[in-house]
């Protein structure tokens, strides 16, 4: 059953175009010159529940623009969204109490106020029954690695210890459905560790929605089942992980060491060469025509191989290639 | 001589981009305009309705009176405020050591901005507020270039005596946290002690004589006396040696608890 | 109502804790309300020693007026200082948007983030002026007339209140509300005074338009006796509408604000 049903969901803002000066302000009041800017475009998806969602894309791709959307801030030019059968716009609150919500960049936080009070806050704007909040605070305490820094206000935090108190915060609630914007920006390895298997345990244990727009594929490959790629506001991709390094990563590359000069290969059909020096060799082949197995054959007939290695594509490259070529997309077929 | 025009050049650049900032907050300086016109009309009323009982107060007739007081509403907005917040902003936030590594001086650089800003926000005043009270409260201003003349020095001398003032007390203030609120202490004292509210022959003699010790009478009352014409211009020459003399004293305070608090800082390596 | 009157004690509650850590900042910040409103009253003590009355006001008569109004303006800088620094401190850097993630009114949000404490000096201000008048002028000081004074300042605070929040809607369109704000609100040093002392344009202004007047010159008649008739008992009325027109109109930019999102 979707948690989340967007349809044909769509936002263009309108600004209005000003020149300097008072008499551009003027101007601008009396006859505004109006220019659209279409963020995001017809967009359809459903989530169920339980699952993990990476909503991926270029900066000013749209990401931020669907996420304000599906939390109510923002009201849709077209299309609907609705959530766990609200419309998140006209039933502002009852949504609210569904969802928790990270920014990665700014804090839902009292600046001033020690971690405790910020969460004694939260706790009582959702009203959570004072026995469950207890229980779940020295949970998230233990999990999170909370205890040292309880006490802290926000303001004295490091950057580390401000995405954990915001975790808890956003999760204080038990929400059905949790938003989270990049969580794990700027964070270093240890803590990003920490924070994706908070995630994972509490998807696996509360069986909560998560969705989660990143620019680290760590936290895609350890956390999302599913992917949606977004480019200049229309869904490009949407489908399993795997499927991503199946579909657009269909070549691999294969590097031979020799221990006498290369002269003169014949490639077998479907290969290319890539780089050539005089003890190296590097080819690109299209796995769904020949195997490693047979390239590897072909070329140890002709030379005198003394290593070689295999190359799939990771993740990151294939992303790269994919939001540097644009009509790369066009190589599969979106997965509906 | 070469120095002379390097340093020139610098205050002119200095000048240019004060006024170019202040221009820049237009909705902020309409803003604080009106609330300025609002402001005046209230105490024009409030005067205009006194002198409806009698024809002079402590001396002054109504004309002198509403002149001081429209002239020393359009000077108030000039010296109610200083520049406090932005002194306690340049030693925290660490600026002044590249501040003081610059080739000018920086009290002379900042004293110049702060100077540009006044006598800009002066001729605002004097165009928007000072021809709203001459069209509507029947106010005559002299004609006299003289009287102008001497005006204006007198208040370049006052501003002088205050900006050194608010250096000494910028220096104190850094100390605190709480800048904001130390500044309204601040005004508090010098709304009443400087003229800005009333001429200060108004006030009660024991009041008067602690005003008389306070630099900031220089800056509002004097000036705007002599602009009204409640001071003959025949007292202009020691009223100048007076002002002066402030001057003297406040710079050179100014500059001592200055390289002070420079050498603290220093030291904590603030 | 009961959930937001907890809530709302809490942020009272968290307000008083960070008080308390900044003692000297708190004490600094009402010592300097009260100087500065000190500085003024002085300078109106100067001038009217020398005459006996303006106009028929006498200067306890207009400490009344000044005191009413002083404490009007306390409850809104109390309850609602917020909503002067929506635009710079929660619209442009994105904060405000945690307001709309959460299931309550987003402008309770607003007003119970930051509970200005400052407004004490208001309050010792104000109290002293009223009773040192009421005393001074031998008005009668009943269960009546304090039940009276209360109803004006709540009204009159409302009214405060309610011009602020208009304003500060601007915020959703220009983002920078702050200096349309303190234009309408400068308006109400108009209402230190008797509005008999301007020309009538300013009397109808602070009357109907941006109605101040309601906060000091028509309750401060009425406890002089002046014969004010039903405008004596206006200001609860005025508050309301004033307070209803705001809300819509805060509703609006809300609104503006979904569709545009900065």
């Amino acid at each position: 059953m979707s948690v989340i049903d967007v349809r044909n969901l769509g936002k263009t803002y309108r600004t209005i175009e000003k020149e300097g000066g008072v008499k551009g302000a003027i101007k601008a009041l009396f006859r505004p010159q109006y220019r659209e800017k279409v963020a995001v475009h017809d967009l359809n998806f459903q989530i169920d529940a339980g699952e993990i969602v990476g909503y991926i894309g270029v900066n000013g791709a749209g990401k931020s623009t669907t996420i304000k959307m599906l939390t109510g801030i923002l009201y849709p030019t077209t299309g609907a969204v609705t959530v766990l059968g609200h419309d998140p716009q006209r039933e502002r609150v009852a949504n609210a109490r569904n969802i928790g919500v990270v920014f990665g960049q700014r804090s839902q936080l009292w600046w001033d106020l020690a971690l405790i009070e910020s969460l004694n806050l939260v706790a009582n704007i959702y009203e959570v029954e004072p026995s469950r909040y207890k229980q779940l605070l020295s949970h998230f305490s233990e999990v999170l690695e909370l205890d040292e820094i309880l006490k802290t206000p926000i303001r004295s935090m490091s950057l580390g210890q401000k995405m954990r108190a915001e975790l808890a915060a956003a999760f204080i609630h038990e929400p059905k459905i949790v938003y989270l914007d990049e969580p794990t920006i700027g964070l270093d390895v240890m803590v990003k560790q920490r924070i994706r298997e908070f995630i994972k345990d509490y998807n696996q244990t509360h069986n909560t929605t998560v969705m989660l727009t990143t620019h680290d594929l760590g936290d895609i490959e350890q956390l999302c089942s599913r992917v949606i790629i977004i480019d200049a506001g229309s869904k490009v991709y949407d489908g399993p992980l795997h499927a991503i390094k199946q579909q657009f990563g269909k070549y691999r590359t294969i590097t031979f060491e020799t221990n006498q000069p290369i002269t003169n290969v014949q490639l077998p059909p479907a290969c290319e060469q890539l780089s050539l020096s005089e003890y190296s060799l590097e080819l690109k082949f299209d796995r769904s025509q020949l195997s490693a197995s047979q390239v590897a054959t072909a070329l140890m007939q002709q030379i005198d191989v003394a290593d070689f290695t295999l190359n799939e594509p990771d993740l990151e490259s294939i992303i790269k290639h994919l939001y540097q070529n644009p009509t790369a997309y066009n190589e599969v077929a979106v997965n509906e | 001589m070469n120095k002379l025009a390097y340093r020139l050049r610098i205050y002119r650049s200095v000048v240019g981009m004060n006024i170019k900032e202040m221009l820049a907050y237009n909705l902020w300086f309409w803003s604080q305009l009106g609330a300025h016109l609002f402001l005046t009309i209230v105490y024009v009323s409030f005067w205009k309705a006194l002198y409806s009982e009698r024809e002079t107060i402590a001396g002054l007739t109504m004309q002198q009176t509403l002149t001081y007081i429209i002239l020393a509403r359009m000077i108030a907005p000039l010296v109610q405020w200083g520049y406090t917040q932005e002194f306690g902003y340049w030693i925290r936030e660490g600026t002044i050591s590249s501040e003081l590594l610059r080739p000018v001086d920086f009290q002379e650089r900042i004293f110049i901005g702060h100077l540009t800003r006044t006598f800009v926000a002066l001729a605002q005043q004097l165009l928007v507020t000072g021809s709203f009270a001459v069209l509507v409260f029947d106010i005559r201003l002299p004609t006299d270039p003289l009287i102008w003349l001497s005006f204006l020095i007198s208040l370049l001398l006052g501003c002088s005596i205050l900006f050194c003032f608010d250096w000494i007390f910028g220096c104190v203030a850094f100390y605190s946290t709480e800048v904001w609120g130390l500044q309204v202490v601040r005004g508090s004292i010098l709304m009443l002690f400087s003229g800005v509210l009333l001429p200060l022959t108004m006030l009660p003699s024991g009041l008067q004589t602690l005003a008389q010790w306070m630099p900031f009478a220089q800056s509002v009352s004097i000036p705007v006396s002599l602009l009204s014409g409640i001071t003959p211009l025949d007292q202009l020459g020691s009223i100048w040696l007076q002002q002066l003399a402030w001057l003297a004293v406040m710079l050179m305070l100014s500059r001592l608890m200055f390289n002070f608090s420079v050498r603290k800082i220093t030291v904590q390596g603030g | 109502m009961l959930r937001y009157s907890k809530i709302y004690w809490y942020f009272v509650v968290q307000r008083f804790k960070i008080l308390m850590e900044y003692r000297l900042n708190f004490f600094i910040g009402s010592i300097s309300t009260v100087l500065f409103q000190g500085a003024s009253i002085i300078a109106m003590w100067a001038v009217l020693r020398q005459v006996p009355s303006i106009q028929g006001w006498t200067l306890e008569q207009i400490l009344l007026i000044y005191g009413l109004l002083t404490l009007s303006k306390g409850i809104n800088h109390l309850f609602a200082d917020n909503l002067w620094v929506i635009g710079r401190d929660y619209i442009r850097p994105g904060q405000f948007d945690r307001f709309l993630v959460r299931p309550i009114n987003p402008l309770f949000h607003l007003l119970a983030d930051r509970i200005c404490h400052d407004a004490i000096g208001d309050f010792i201000v104000g109290f002293g002026l009223v009773g040192y008048a009421m005393v001074k002028l031998q008005l009668p000081i009943t269960l009546a007339s304090i039940s009276f004074i209360i109803l004006m300042v709540i009204s009159g605070g409302i009214i405060f209140i309610a011009l602020n929040l208009i304003t500060a809607a601007t915020a959703f369109w220009i983002m920078d509300s702050i200096p349309v704000t303190n234009l309408v609100f400068s308006t109400n040093e108009f209402a230190q005074y008797p509005l008999t002392f301007y020309h009538r344009s300013v009397g109808i202004l602070l009357t109907w338009l941006l109605p101040y007047g309601f906060a000091s010159y028509y309750p401060a008649s009425y406890l002089l006796g002046h014969s004010i008739g039903w405008m004596a008992w206006l200001a609860p009325l005025i508050a309301l509408v004033s307070i209803t027109i705001a809300y819509r109109f805060w509703v609006f930019g809300l609104k503006h604000y979904g569709s545009t999102g900065s």
